[in-house]
Protein backbone atom coordinates (compact mmCIF):
# COMPACT_ATOMS: atom_id res chain seq x y z
CA UNK A 1 0.00 0.00 0.00
CA UNK A 2 1.38 3.55 -1.09
CA UNK A 3 0.07 6.41 1.25
CA UNK A 4 -1.32 9.19 -0.67
CA UNK A 5 -1.37 12.56 1.27
CA UNK A 6 -4.03 15.27 0.14
CA UNK A 7 -2.15 18.33 -0.65
CA UNK A 8 -3.64 21.56 0.58
CA UNK A 9 -4.73 22.98 -2.04
CA UNK A 10 -7.48 19.88 -2.75
CA UNK A 11 -9.29 20.80 0.47
CA UNK A 12 -8.19 24.44 0.39
CA UNK A 13 -8.43 26.66 -2.60
CA UNK A 14 -9.25 29.69 -1.77
CA UNK A 15 -10.56 32.58 -4.18
CA UNK A 16 -9.21 35.91 -3.53
CA UNK A 17 -12.01 38.18 -3.26
CA UNK A 18 -10.70 41.64 -2.51
CA UNK A 19 -7.83 40.93 -4.68
CA UNK A 20 -10.38 40.23 -7.59
CA UNK A 21 -12.42 43.14 -6.94
CA UNK A 22 -9.76 45.95 -7.27
CA UNK A 23 -8.16 44.38 -10.36
CA UNK A 24 -11.33 44.21 -11.72
CA UNK A 25 -11.97 47.94 -11.13
CA UNK A 26 -8.25 48.68 -13.06
CA UNK A 27 -9.96 46.70 -16.22
CA UNK A 28 -12.94 49.02 -15.85
CA UNK A 29 -14.91 45.93 -14.59
CA UNK A 30 -17.10 46.09 -11.41
CA UNK A 31 -17.36 43.05 -9.71
CA UNK A 32 -20.33 41.63 -7.04
CA UNK A 33 -21.48 38.47 -5.84
CA UNK A 34 -24.90 37.00 -5.39
CA UNK A 35 -26.71 35.62 -3.07
CA UNK A 36 -27.50 31.63 -4.00
CA UNK A 37 -30.48 32.19 -1.74
CA UNK A 38 -32.36 34.96 -1.66
CA UNK A 39 -30.33 36.49 -5.09
CA UNK A 40 -29.66 40.04 -3.64
CA UNK A 41 -26.53 41.32 -4.44
CA UNK A 42 -23.87 41.42 -2.11
CA UNK A 43 -21.69 44.59 -3.28
CA UNK A 44 -18.38 45.33 -2.50
CA UNK A 45 -18.27 41.28 -2.69
CA UNK A 46 -17.66 39.22 0.23
CA UNK A 47 -18.03 35.11 1.31
CA UNK A 48 -21.78 35.10 2.25
CA UNK A 49 -25.10 36.80 2.15
CA UNK A 50 -25.28 40.04 4.29
CA UNK A 51 -28.66 40.15 3.26
CA UNK A 52 -30.49 36.97 4.40
CA UNK A 53 -27.20 35.11 5.93
CA UNK A 54 -26.76 32.15 3.26
CA UNK A 55 -23.49 31.72 3.39
CA UNK A 56 -22.17 31.11 -0.46
CA UNK A 57 -22.88 33.41 -3.41
CA UNK A 58 -21.48 33.77 -7.29
CA UNK A 59 -19.57 36.36 -9.02
CA UNK A 60 -21.83 39.11 -11.12
CA UNK A 61 -20.41 41.98 -13.04
CA UNK A 62 -22.53 45.26 -11.70
CA UNK A 63 -22.78 48.12 -14.54
CA UNK A 64 -21.80 50.57 -11.78
CA UNK A 65 -24.68 52.92 -12.41
CA UNK A 66 -27.25 54.26 -10.09
CA UNK A 67 -28.60 57.10 -8.67
CA UNK A 68 -27.19 59.76 -5.62
CA UNK A 69 -29.77 59.59 -2.84
CA UNK A 70 -28.06 62.28 -0.54
CA UNK A 71 -24.97 63.80 -0.21
CA UNK A 72 -22.66 65.44 2.36
CA UNK A 73 -19.84 68.11 1.16
CA UNK A 74 -16.84 68.00 3.39
CA UNK A 75 -15.55 70.05 6.09
CA UNK A 76 -11.74 70.29 7.96
CA UNK A 77 -12.74 67.80 10.04
CA UNK A 78 -13.87 65.11 7.58
CA UNK A 79 -11.84 65.84 4.51
CA UNK A 80 -10.96 62.79 2.32
CA UNK A 81 -7.00 64.25 2.75
CA UNK A 82 -6.08 61.87 -0.87
CA UNK A 83 -8.89 63.85 -2.83
CA UNK A 84 -7.89 67.44 -1.79
CA UNK A 85 -4.40 66.36 -2.59
CA UNK A 86 -5.14 66.00 -5.96
CA UNK A 87 -7.85 69.26 -6.23
CA UNK A 88 -10.82 67.32 -6.76
CA UNK A 89 -14.21 68.52 -6.33
CA UNK A 90 -16.46 65.79 -4.49
CA UNK A 91 -18.79 65.04 -2.11
CA UNK A 92 -19.60 62.07 -0.10
CA UNK A 93 -23.17 60.47 -0.55
CA UNK A 94 -25.69 57.31 -0.65
CA UNK A 95 -25.64 55.77 -4.47
CA UNK A 96 -28.20 52.95 -4.76
CA UNK A 97 -26.58 51.09 -7.73
CA UNK A 98 -29.30 50.25 -10.23
CA UNK A 99 -28.71 45.97 -8.70
CA UNK A 100 -29.73 46.91 -5.72
CA UNK A 101 -27.18 47.76 -3.30
CA UNK A 102 -26.67 50.81 -1.86
CA UNK A 103 -23.29 52.11 -0.62
CA UNK A 104 -21.44 55.38 0.42
CA UNK A 105 -19.63 56.44 -2.24
CA UNK A 106 -17.38 59.50 -3.39
CA UNK A 107 -18.60 61.75 -6.17
CA UNK A 108 -16.38 63.54 -8.28
CA UNK A 109 -16.95 66.97 -9.93
CA UNK A 110 -20.17 68.74 -7.80
CA UNK A 111 -18.72 71.68 -6.66
CA UNK A 112 -21.05 74.09 -3.87
CA UNK A 113 -22.84 75.61 -6.86
CA UNK A 114 -23.03 72.10 -8.59
CA UNK A 115 -24.16 70.67 -5.30
CA UNK A 116 -26.97 73.38 -4.59
CA UNK A 117 -28.17 72.74 -8.25
CA UNK A 118 -28.63 69.41 -7.39
CA UNK A 119 -29.70 69.12 -3.52
CA UNK A 120 -33.70 69.97 -4.73
CA UNK A 121 -33.41 67.21 -7.40
CA UNK A 122 -32.54 64.27 -5.66
CA UNK A 123 -32.20 61.59 -6.77
CA UNK A 124 -30.15 61.88 -9.41
CA UNK A 125 -28.30 59.21 -12.12
CA UNK A 126 -25.04 58.60 -11.47
CA UNK A 127 -22.18 56.50 -13.56
CA UNK A 128 -19.25 55.09 -12.62
CA UNK A 129 -15.72 56.46 -12.90
CA UNK A 130 -12.87 54.22 -12.64
CA UNK A 131 -9.96 56.63 -11.07
CA UNK A 132 -6.38 55.86 -10.96
CA UNK A 133 -4.97 56.59 -7.90
CA UNK A 134 -1.00 55.22 -8.90
CA UNK A 135 -1.38 52.00 -6.76
CA UNK A 136 -4.85 50.79 -7.08
CA UNK A 137 -7.58 52.22 -8.87
CA UNK A 138 -10.96 52.96 -7.12
CA UNK A 139 -14.40 53.37 -7.91
CA UNK A 140 -15.77 56.96 -7.85
CA UNK A 141 -18.66 57.98 -9.49
CA UNK A 142 -19.87 61.16 -11.48
CA UNK A 143 -23.44 62.94 -12.45
CA UNK A 144 -25.03 60.69 -15.41
CA UNK A 145 -26.38 64.10 -17.01
CA UNK B 1 -30.89 40.57 9.92
CA UNK B 2 -32.79 41.35 13.72
CA UNK B 3 -31.20 39.37 16.93
CA UNK B 4 -33.34 38.55 19.66
CA UNK B 5 -31.29 38.44 22.81
CA UNK B 6 -31.74 36.47 26.00
CA UNK B 7 -31.69 37.71 29.34
CA UNK B 8 -28.40 36.79 31.26
CA UNK B 9 -27.82 33.85 33.49
CA UNK B 10 -27.90 35.73 36.41
CA UNK B 11 -28.57 39.54 37.10
CA UNK B 12 -25.30 42.04 37.45
CA UNK B 13 -24.97 44.90 39.31
CA UNK B 14 -22.77 48.09 39.77
CA UNK B 15 -21.79 48.74 43.02
CA UNK B 16 -18.75 50.92 42.66
CA UNK B 17 -17.42 53.41 40.41
CA UNK B 18 -14.56 55.67 40.00
CA UNK B 19 -13.35 58.06 37.24
CA UNK B 20 -10.51 60.82 37.26
CA UNK B 21 -11.39 64.14 35.45
CA UNK B 22 -11.21 64.50 31.70
CA UNK B 23 -8.45 66.65 31.23
CA UNK B 24 -5.76 67.92 28.77
CA UNK B 25 -2.43 66.38 30.02
CA UNK B 26 -0.19 68.64 27.32
CA UNK B 27 -1.37 71.90 28.68
CA UNK B 28 -2.50 71.29 32.53
CA UNK B 29 0.56 71.05 34.50
CA UNK B 30 -0.94 69.69 37.37
CA UNK B 31 -1.67 66.50 34.85
CA UNK B 32 0.97 66.33 33.01
CA UNK B 33 3.54 63.43 32.98
CA UNK B 34 0.89 61.03 34.22
CA UNK B 35 1.13 57.59 32.82
CA UNK B 36 -1.96 55.37 31.19
CA UNK B 37 -1.40 52.69 34.67
CA UNK B 38 -1.75 55.77 37.04
CA UNK B 39 -5.33 56.95 35.31
CA UNK B 40 -6.17 53.66 35.39
CA UNK B 41 -5.02 52.83 38.56
CA UNK B 42 -6.53 56.00 40.18
CA UNK B 43 -9.98 54.99 38.68
CA UNK B 44 -9.97 51.17 39.58
CA UNK B 45 -8.78 51.67 43.16
CA UNK B 46 -11.56 54.78 43.59
CA UNK B 47 -14.04 52.24 41.86
CA UNK B 48 -13.45 49.82 44.59
CA UNK B 49 -13.37 52.32 47.59
CA UNK B 50 -16.93 52.99 46.66
CA UNK B 51 -17.64 49.19 46.73
CA UNK B 52 -16.05 49.17 49.41
CA UNK B 53 -13.74 46.89 48.71
CA UNK B 54 -9.85 45.84 48.03
CA UNK B 55 -7.81 44.66 45.34
CA UNK B 56 -7.35 41.69 46.55
CA UNK B 57 -11.49 41.02 46.61
CA UNK B 58 -11.45 41.56 42.88
CA UNK B 59 -11.21 38.06 40.80
CA UNK B 60 -11.43 39.13 37.29
CA UNK B 61 -10.60 43.01 35.34
CA UNK B 62 -10.92 44.40 31.75
CA UNK B 63 -8.77 47.27 30.42
CA UNK B 64 -10.35 49.20 27.79
CA UNK B 65 -8.56 51.58 25.64
CA UNK B 66 -9.47 53.02 22.33
CA UNK B 67 -6.32 53.04 20.08
CA UNK B 68 -3.03 51.53 22.85
CA UNK B 69 -0.61 50.88 19.90
CA UNK B 70 -0.93 54.82 18.63
CA UNK B 71 -1.56 56.44 21.88
CA UNK B 72 0.50 53.92 24.40
CA UNK B 73 2.87 52.04 22.17
CA UNK B 74 1.66 49.20 23.64
CA UNK B 75 -0.59 46.32 22.42
CA UNK B 76 -2.00 43.94 25.98
CA UNK B 77 -2.27 46.92 28.30
CA UNK B 78 -3.80 44.93 30.53
CA UNK B 79 -0.62 43.62 31.56
CA UNK B 80 0.69 46.77 31.72
CA UNK B 81 -1.46 48.36 34.15
CA UNK B 82 -2.64 45.54 36.10
CA UNK B 83 0.06 46.06 38.99
CA UNK B 84 -1.27 49.76 39.22
CA UNK B 85 -4.67 48.21 41.00
CA UNK B 86 -2.86 45.83 42.98
CA UNK B 87 -4.14 42.79 40.15
CA UNK B 88 -0.68 41.31 39.82
CA UNK B 89 -0.96 37.49 38.82
CA UNK B 90 -5.18 37.96 38.40
CA UNK B 91 -6.81 37.18 35.17
CA UNK B 92 -7.68 40.05 32.96
CA UNK B 93 -8.41 41.13 29.11
CA UNK B 94 -7.97 44.24 27.07
CA UNK B 95 -10.30 45.52 24.88
CA UNK B 96 -10.17 48.18 22.51
CA UNK B 97 -13.37 49.51 20.39
CA UNK B 98 -12.48 53.14 19.69
CA UNK B 99 -14.72 55.37 21.34
CA UNK B 100 -17.72 52.94 22.58
CA UNK B 101 -15.19 50.79 24.51
CA UNK B 102 -16.24 51.59 27.44
CA UNK B 103 -19.42 51.08 26.92
CA UNK B 104 -18.56 47.64 26.02
CA UNK B 105 -16.45 47.61 28.85
CA UNK B 106 -19.47 47.27 30.86
CA UNK B 107 -20.96 44.52 28.46
CA UNK B 108 -17.72 42.59 29.05
CA UNK B 109 -17.88 42.94 33.01
CA UNK B 110 -21.47 41.78 32.88
CA UNK B 111 -21.12 38.63 30.80
CA UNK B 112 -18.23 37.47 33.32
CA UNK B 113 -20.41 38.05 35.91
CA UNK B 114 -23.76 36.77 34.35
CA UNK B 115 -21.81 33.59 33.11
CA UNK B 116 -21.30 32.59 36.88
CA UNK B 117 -17.35 32.97 36.24
CA UNK B 118 -16.86 35.24 38.70
CA UNK B 119 -18.47 37.14 41.42
CA UNK B 120 -16.00 40.21 41.47
CA UNK B 121 -15.15 41.90 38.20
CA UNK B 122 -13.33 45.37 37.85
CA UNK B 123 -13.61 47.11 34.72
CA UNK B 124 -12.21 50.13 33.69
CA UNK B 125 -11.01 52.38 30.22
CA UNK B 126 -7.82 54.62 30.10
CA UNK B 127 -7.06 56.87 27.44
CA UNK B 128 -5.03 59.99 26.95
CA UNK B 129 -5.68 61.63 23.73
CA UNK B 130 -4.38 64.69 23.56
CA UNK B 131 -0.72 63.06 23.24
CA UNK B 132 1.79 60.44 22.50
CA UNK B 133 4.90 58.41 23.28
CA UNK B 134 7.55 60.58 23.30
CA UNK B 135 9.74 57.67 21.24
CA UNK B 136 10.82 54.76 22.89
CA UNK B 137 11.00 56.23 26.39
CA UNK B 138 9.14 55.52 29.66
CA UNK B 139 5.56 56.43 29.91
CA UNK B 140 5.64 60.02 31.72
CA UNK B 141 7.48 61.36 29.04
CA UNK B 142 4.78 62.20 26.37
CA UNK B 143 4.95 64.77 23.98
CA UNK B 144 1.56 66.82 21.91
CA UNK B 145 -0.63 64.23 19.68
CA UNK B 146 0.06 65.66 16.45
CA UNK B 147 -2.61 66.11 13.07
CA UNK B 148 0.32 64.08 10.97
CA UNK B 149 0.04 60.90 13.22
CA UNK B 150 -3.71 61.42 13.89
CA UNK B 151 -5.56 62.13 10.56
CA UNK B 152 -3.89 59.02 8.95
CA UNK B 153 -4.57 57.01 11.80
CA UNK B 154 -8.36 57.86 12.32
CA UNK B 155 -8.71 55.74 8.70
CA UNK B 156 -7.77 52.78 10.67
CA UNK B 157 -11.41 52.12 11.87
CA UNK B 158 -12.74 52.14 8.32
CA UNK B 159 -12.74 48.50 6.71
CA UNK B 160 -9.59 48.57 4.70
CA UNK B 161 -10.16 45.95 1.68
CA UNK B 162 -13.31 48.41 0.65
CA UNK B 163 -14.53 51.38 2.32
CA UNK B 164 -11.44 53.03 3.24
CA UNK B 165 -10.64 53.01 -0.15
CA UNK B 166 -13.72 53.71 -1.89
CA UNK B 167 -14.14 56.75 0.22
CA UNK B 168 -17.28 57.85 0.63
CA UNK B 169 -18.44 56.28 4.63
CA UNK B 170 -14.87 57.83 5.92
CA UNK B 171 -16.31 61.48 4.52
CA UNK B 172 -19.81 61.17 5.73
CA UNK B 173 -19.27 59.96 9.07
CA UNK B 174 -19.94 63.28 11.10
CA UNK B 175 -23.08 64.70 8.87
CA UNK B 176 -25.11 61.63 6.92
CA UNK B 177 -27.44 61.83 10.14
CA UNK B 178 -28.19 65.15 10.25
CA UNK B 179 -28.07 65.90 6.81
CA UNK B 180 -30.31 62.95 6.20
CA UNK B 181 -32.59 64.41 8.95
CA UNK B 182 -32.58 67.84 7.89
CA UNK B 183 -33.91 66.59 4.12
CA UNK B 184 -36.09 64.20 5.31
CA UNK B 185 -38.37 67.05 7.42
CA UNK B 186 -37.28 69.52 5.19
CA UNK B 187 -34.89 72.10 7.86
CA UNK B 188 -32.98 74.41 6.33
CA UNK B 189 -29.61 74.74 7.16
CA UNK B 190 -29.70 77.97 8.96
CA UNK B 191 -32.41 76.02 11.45
CA UNK B 192 -30.35 73.24 12.18
CA UNK B 193 -27.66 74.95 13.01
CA UNK B 194 -29.69 77.06 15.34
CA UNK B 195 -30.77 74.13 16.98
CA UNK B 196 -27.16 72.85 17.56
CA UNK B 197 -26.06 75.65 19.21
CA UNK B 198 -28.87 75.34 21.38
CA UNK B 199 -27.81 71.95 22.07
CA UNK B 200 -24.33 72.39 22.96
CA UNK B 201 -25.24 75.86 24.87
CA UNK B 202 -27.38 73.30 27.17
CA UNK B 203 -24.48 70.73 27.76
CA UNK B 204 -22.28 73.21 28.65
CA UNK B 205 -24.15 74.69 31.54
CA UNK B 206 -24.44 70.99 32.74
CA UNK B 207 -20.54 70.64 32.75
CA UNK B 208 -20.03 74.52 34.13
CA UNK B 209 -21.73 72.30 36.95
CA UNK B 210 -19.44 68.88 36.77
CA UNK B 211 -15.71 69.25 37.75
CA UNK B 212 -14.88 66.15 35.78
CA UNK B 213 -15.46 68.14 33.00
CA UNK B 214 -12.98 69.84 31.18
CA UNK B 215 -14.75 72.18 29.46
CA UNK B 216 -16.65 74.34 32.18
CA UNK B 217 -16.72 78.19 31.25
CA UNK B 218 -20.28 79.16 30.11
CA UNK B 219 -21.22 80.39 26.88
CA UNK B 220 -22.18 83.57 28.02
CA UNK B 221 -18.86 84.01 29.50
CA UNK B 222 -16.63 82.65 26.23
CA UNK B 223 -19.01 85.09 24.05
CA UNK B 224 -18.45 87.89 26.63
CA UNK B 225 -14.56 87.67 25.96
CA UNK B 226 -14.71 87.77 22.36
CA UNK B 227 -16.78 90.71 22.39
CA UNK B 228 -20.31 89.57 21.61
CA UNK B 229 -23.29 90.44 24.51
CA UNK B 230 -25.61 88.34 22.37
CA UNK B 231 -24.47 84.13 23.17
CA UNK B 232 -26.18 83.36 19.73
CA UNK B 233 -24.58 85.77 17.54
CA UNK B 234 -21.24 84.64 18.80
CA UNK B 235 -22.22 80.72 18.58
CA UNK B 236 -22.40 81.84 14.85
CA UNK B 237 -19.44 83.47 14.54
CA UNK B 238 -16.41 82.91 12.86
CA UNK B 239 -15.01 82.49 16.25
CA UNK B 240 -16.75 79.03 16.61
CA UNK B 241 -16.31 78.16 12.65
CA UNK B 242 -17.81 75.52 11.07
CA UNK B 243 -15.90 72.33 10.99
CA UNK B 244 -17.83 69.85 8.58
CA UNK B 245 -20.90 71.11 6.73
CA UNK B 246 -23.17 71.60 9.55
CA UNK B 247 -20.72 70.74 12.65
CA UNK B 248 -19.00 74.01 14.08
CA UNK B 249 -16.24 73.74 16.93
CA UNK B 250 -19.22 73.77 19.93
CA UNK B 251 -20.64 70.24 18.18
CA UNK B 252 -17.14 68.68 18.19
CA UNK B 253 -15.81 66.63 20.76
CA UNK B 254 -12.88 68.02 22.89
CA UNK B 255 -10.58 65.57 22.98
CA UNK B 256 -8.91 65.08 26.50
CA UNK B 257 -7.09 62.47 28.69
CA UNK B 258 -9.00 60.75 31.55
CA UNK B 259 -10.11 56.76 33.04
CA UNK B 260 -13.38 55.76 34.32
CA UNK B 261 -13.76 52.33 36.14
CA UNK B 262 -16.76 50.08 38.22
CA UNK B 263 -17.13 47.54 40.16
CA UNK B 264 -19.55 44.96 38.85
CA UNK B 265 -20.87 41.90 41.00
CA UNK B 266 -24.04 39.40 40.94
CA UNK B 267 -27.56 41.63 41.62
CA UNK B 268 -28.21 39.20 44.91
CA UNK B 269 -25.27 40.07 46.41
CA UNK B 270 -24.72 43.34 45.95
CA UNK B 271 -26.33 45.19 48.93
CA UNK B 272 -23.55 43.66 50.65
CA UNK B 273 -21.41 46.25 49.02
CA UNK B 274 -23.60 49.40 48.35
CA UNK B 275 -26.79 50.36 49.75
CA UNK B 276 -27.55 52.12 46.30
CA UNK B 277 -26.72 49.65 43.80
CA UNK B 278 -27.30 49.18 40.32
CA UNK B 279 -29.27 46.57 38.18
CA UNK B 280 -27.75 46.47 34.56
CA UNK B 281 -31.03 45.28 32.84
CA UNK B 282 -29.73 44.38 29.27
CA UNK B 283 -27.93 45.66 26.58
CA UNK B 284 -28.96 45.96 22.97
CA UNK B 285 -26.06 45.49 20.70
CA UNK B 286 -25.47 46.75 16.42
CA UNK B 287 -22.09 47.16 14.61
CA UNK B 288 -22.27 48.43 11.04
CA UNK B 289 -19.15 49.76 9.17
CA UNK B 290 -19.12 53.34 7.66
CA UNK B 291 -19.90 52.63 3.80
CA UNK B 292 -23.34 51.52 5.28
CA UNK B 293 -25.61 54.32 4.38
CA UNK B 294 -27.22 55.58 7.17
CA UNK B 295 -25.37 53.33 9.93
CA UNK B 296 -25.72 55.23 12.85
CA UNK B 297 -29.35 55.57 12.94
CA UNK B 298 -30.28 51.78 11.98
CA UNK B 299 -27.48 50.47 13.87
CA UNK B 300 -29.29 52.77 17.08
CA UNK B 301 -32.20 52.07 16.28
CA UNK B 302 -31.71 47.75 16.24
CA UNK B 303 -29.71 48.22 19.83
CA UNK B 304 -32.62 49.80 21.26
CA UNK B 305 -35.33 47.22 19.74
CA UNK B 306 -33.47 44.49 21.26
CA UNK B 307 -32.88 46.07 25.09
CA UNK B 308 -36.87 47.28 24.50
CA UNK B 309 -37.74 43.65 24.00
CA UNK B 310 -35.34 41.91 26.36
CA UNK B 311 -36.50 44.26 29.47
CA UNK B 312 -40.10 44.98 28.19
CA UNK B 313 -39.36 48.44 28.63
CA UNK B 314 -40.03 51.25 26.25
CA UNK B 315 -38.60 55.04 25.87
CA UNK B 316 -40.98 56.33 28.01
CA UNK B 317 -39.80 54.73 31.10
CA UNK B 318 -36.37 56.19 30.87
CA UNK B 319 -35.34 58.95 32.80
CA UNK B 320 -32.27 60.08 31.96
CA UNK B 321 -30.32 59.31 28.16
CA UNK B 322 -26.78 59.53 27.47
CA UNK B 323 -25.44 59.85 23.96
CA UNK B 324 -21.99 59.44 22.91
CA UNK B 325 -21.87 62.97 21.02
CA UNK B 326 -17.92 62.76 19.86
CA UNK B 327 -20.73 63.93 16.75
CA UNK B 328 -22.50 66.56 18.44
CA UNK B 329 -25.65 65.88 16.26
CA UNK B 330 -25.82 62.70 17.53
CA UNK B 331 -27.75 63.71 21.24
CA UNK B 332 -30.84 64.78 19.71
CA UNK B 333 -30.84 62.64 16.53
CA UNK B 334 -30.23 59.03 18.86
CA UNK B 335 -32.82 60.57 21.31
CA UNK B 336 -35.17 60.53 18.74
CA UNK B 337 -34.06 56.96 17.11
CA UNK B 338 -34.82 55.50 20.46
CA UNK B 339 -37.75 56.90 21.04
CA UNK B 340 -37.14 59.39 23.82
CA UNK B 341 -37.88 62.41 22.10
CA UNK B 342 -40.58 62.10 19.23
CA UNK B 343 -39.57 61.42 15.27
CA UNK B 344 -38.97 64.93 13.80
CA UNK B 345 -39.38 67.07 16.81
CA UNK B 346 -36.51 66.66 18.87
CA UNK B 347 -35.47 70.25 18.07
CA UNK B 348 -38.12 71.42 19.90
CA UNK B 349 -36.87 70.04 23.31
CA UNK B 350 -33.27 71.16 22.36
CA UNK B 351 -34.43 74.80 21.68
CA UNK B 352 -36.52 75.08 24.95
CA UNK B 353 -33.94 73.66 27.03
CA UNK B 354 -36.31 70.15 27.76
CA UNK B 355 -32.99 68.58 26.97
CA UNK B 356 -30.87 70.06 29.49
CA UNK B 357 -30.26 68.69 32.86
CA UNK B 358 -32.60 70.76 34.84
CA UNK B 359 -35.26 70.14 31.54
CA UNK B 360 -37.80 67.31 31.78
CA UNK B 361 -36.19 65.29 28.95
CA UNK B 362 -32.48 65.26 30.41
CA UNK B 363 -30.14 64.39 28.05
CA UNK B 364 -25.94 64.28 28.76
CA UNK B 365 -26.26 65.81 32.16
CA UNK B 366 -22.21 66.04 32.63
CA UNK B 367 -22.34 67.82 29.38
CA UNK B 368 -21.45 65.16 26.60
CA UNK B 369 -18.28 64.93 24.59
CA UNK B 370 -18.65 68.37 23.79
CA UNK B 371 -18.18 69.78 26.85
CA UNK B 372 -17.45 66.95 29.76
CA UNK B 373 -14.82 66.24 27.12
CA UNK B 374 -13.77 63.07 24.94
CA UNK B 375 -10.94 60.60 26.46
CA UNK B 376 -12.09 57.83 23.64
CA UNK B 377 -12.40 54.98 25.30
CA UNK B 378 -12.83 56.53 28.77
CA UNK B 379 -15.96 58.74 27.53
CA UNK B 380 -18.14 55.81 27.93
CA UNK B 381 -17.16 54.92 31.32
CA UNK B 382 -17.44 57.97 32.19
CA UNK B 383 -21.38 57.83 31.34
CA UNK B 384 -21.55 55.09 33.12
CA UNK B 385 -20.16 57.30 36.15
CA UNK B 386 -22.52 59.81 35.78
CA UNK B 387 -25.58 57.62 34.88
CA UNK B 388 -25.10 56.19 38.29
CA UNK B 389 -24.24 59.31 40.37
CA UNK B 390 -27.53 60.71 39.31
CA UNK B 391 -29.36 57.80 40.15
CA UNK B 392 -27.94 57.61 43.54
CA UNK B 393 -29.00 61.51 43.57
CA UNK B 394 -25.00 62.54 44.21
CA UNK B 395 -24.98 64.90 41.72
CA UNK B 396 -25.38 68.08 43.28
CA UNK B 397 -26.04 70.98 41.49
CA UNK B 398 -26.78 69.31 38.61
CA UNK B 399 -28.92 66.71 39.82
CA UNK B 400 -31.67 65.84 37.41
CA UNK B 401 -35.47 66.93 38.76
CA UNK B 402 -36.71 63.37 39.00
CA UNK B 403 -34.79 60.62 40.99
CA UNK B 404 -33.89 58.25 38.01
CA UNK B 405 -35.30 54.91 38.32
CA UNK B 406 -34.35 53.84 34.55
CA UNK B 407 -31.35 55.25 32.12
CA UNK B 408 -30.62 54.54 28.51
CA UNK B 409 -27.16 54.68 27.28
CA UNK B 410 -26.50 54.42 23.40
CA UNK B 411 -22.47 54.06 23.07
CA UNK B 412 -21.07 54.33 19.45
CA UNK B 413 -17.77 54.59 17.91
CA UNK B 414 -15.02 53.06 16.09
CA UNK B 415 -16.25 52.68 12.69
CA UNK B 416 -19.41 52.09 13.72
CA UNK B 417 -20.25 50.01 16.85
CA UNK B 418 -23.17 50.79 18.88
CA UNK B 419 -24.53 49.31 22.67
CA UNK B 420 -27.77 50.24 23.89
CA UNK B 421 -27.52 49.72 28.00
CA UNK B 422 -30.67 50.15 30.65
CA UNK B 423 -29.69 50.51 33.45
CA UNK B 424 -32.33 50.31 36.97
CA UNK B 425 -31.84 51.48 40.32
CA UNK B 426 -32.34 48.86 42.91
CA UNK B 427 -32.55 50.29 45.85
Amino acid sequence: MVSQKIKTEEFWNPEHVVEKFWNGLKEGVIYAKKCSNCGAVEFPPHLACNTCGYPETEWIQLTGKGKLKSFVFTGVLNARLELEDRGLKYVCGEVELDEGPSLNAVILGINKKKGREIEDKLPVRVRPVFYDMGEYTTLFFELDE
Amino acid sequence: MEVKINKNMRSVSIVGIGATPFFNGVENETYRGLSNGELFGHAALDAMKDAGIQPKDVQFFFHGSANPYVLNHCITPNIQVADWCGMRGKGSISHSEACCTGYIALEEAVFAVASGAYDVVLTGAADQATSMPDGNTPAHRRVPMTSEVLFPDLDSIFDAAYGRYLGGGPGMNHDDWINYYAHEYNFSKEFIDDVLAHQAYHFRRAATLCPRAIRRKPYEEIAKEAGYDDVWEYMKSPHNPKMTQYLRTSSDSCVADGAGACIVVPTEIAHKFTDKPVKVLGIGASVLDAIVPHLEKKATAEAARQVYELTGLTADDMDILYVNDFIGSSAFLAAEEVGYLPKGEGWKYVLDGSIAYDGDKPINTNGGRTSYGHAMAASGMADVFEAVTQMRGEAGERQVKKLPKHVLLRGFGGGQNVRCIILESDF
